[in-house]
């Protein structure tokens, strides 16, 4: 996949980390100056479209970025193409069940 | 002097070994190089290559105590005995301290080390400005040593698709030079996720340099011409 390859992965990389901070560092100042956040308060907070983005944000960032890097991973060290290609499924498996199991919940939250 | 040198030949061993020897330095001796010469004085069956006995032409490039570098200006006095040489790691042994390059020089004719340029060739010579000829300096000086290549983790997982950072460091080269006109070429060659991109910024190609440059420098200037030329 040309997406996946050479300069756009390696961006791909780079932008989603970036995402990823920015939105731990808002979070993390959220729950420093401001009282921590009730069970409600969540619920609310992921019911709200806003909150939903920035959650699919976060949850795909974390994803693309994990991808590119655990696929270098397997490209540096697992050298049969067999071992590879089902390492690299069971990652990209896992990482799909994850984004989609949070794209559930939160349709559950929303509706 | 106490040295522990690598002994492989494929004609009589089946596993390489480790060999002590025991050379007192002459009065004139300097560098690790000279040293090498008297060890083959008592045994002319060590091998290793050299040429210009200056580092200008990369033939004695070695594991020299953990570290590439080269025999010839790698000053006595700085070892740590026992000195142990290996051949450069991740390069194949043809025979003690000689590896084969053929996959090294490989990586460097793919990223066509040459000046392109599709322009009448003017009567005299193609001119720079002085700026654009300082845009060269820390990239023609490379001797193709292989010191960086074989310190380069990454160039040890995939030395067959990576290019390396001496290839990468001549590829830039001649992308930085304003006389050439192949640079789209070059970047979308080096595109690829094992040329270019299974460089992980470890950086062991600048620290073992023995010319001083910085290959890993290099290569963060292709990804950045990279994204200039798609922004």
């Amino acid at each position: 996949m040309r997406v996946f390859s050479g300069q756009r992965a390696w961006l791909l990389q780079r932008v989603s980390v970036l995402l990823v901070l920015v939105l731990l560092a808002v979070g993390g100042l959220r729950l420093l100056f401001w009282p921590a956040p009730s069970y409600e308060d969540w619920r609310s907070f992921a019911s709200s479209a806003h909150g939903a983005v920035l959650i699919v944000l976060f949850f795909g960032a974390v994803a693309l970025h994990a991808w590119v890097g655990a696929r270098d991973v397997v490209l540096d060290y697992l050298q049969h193409r067999a071992v590879r290609f089902a390492v690299l499924l069971l990652v990209a498996t896992m990482l799909v069940a994850v984004t989609l199991r949070v794209l559930f919940v939160l349709g559950g939250q929303i509706a | 002097m106490k040295l522990r040198i690598y002994r492989f030949d494929p004609d009589t061993d089946s596993r390489p070994r480790m060999q002590d020897f025991d050379v007192q330095p002459g009065p004139t001796d300097r560098m690790l190089l000279d040293l090498l010469m008297r060890v083959r004085q008592v045994d002319d069956s060590v091998s290793f290559r050299r040429s210009c006995r200056e580092g200008v032409c990369g033939s004695d490039a070695m594991n020299i105590n953990g570290r590439n570098g080269l025999a010839c200006i790698q000053p006595l006095a700085s070892l740590k005995e026992p000195v142990v040489l290996r051949p450069l790691p991740g390069f194949p042994v043809v025979r003690d301290l000689i590896v084969d390059m053929t996959q090294f020089f490989a990586h460097y004719h793919s990223v066509r080390p040459w000046l392109i340029n599709d322009q009448p060739p003017p009567e005299r010579e193609r001119l720079q400005s002085p700026a654009d000829r300082e845009a060269l300096d820390g990239l023609y000086e490379c001797i193709l040593c292989a010191c960086c290549s074989g310190f380069c983790p990454s160039y040890w997982w995939n030395p067959d698709k990576f290019v390396g950072p001496a290839g990468l460091l001549q590829a830039y080269r001649f992308i930085a030079d304003s006389r050439d006109t192949a640079t789209a070429e070059r970047l979308d060659f080096l595109d690829d996720v094992y040329r270019l991109y299974r460089c992980r910024t470890i950086m062991n190609c600048t620290e073992v340099c023995p010319k001083g440059l910085s290959p890993s420098h290099a290569i963060e200037r292709i990804r950045r011409t990279m994204v200039e030329r798609s922004s």
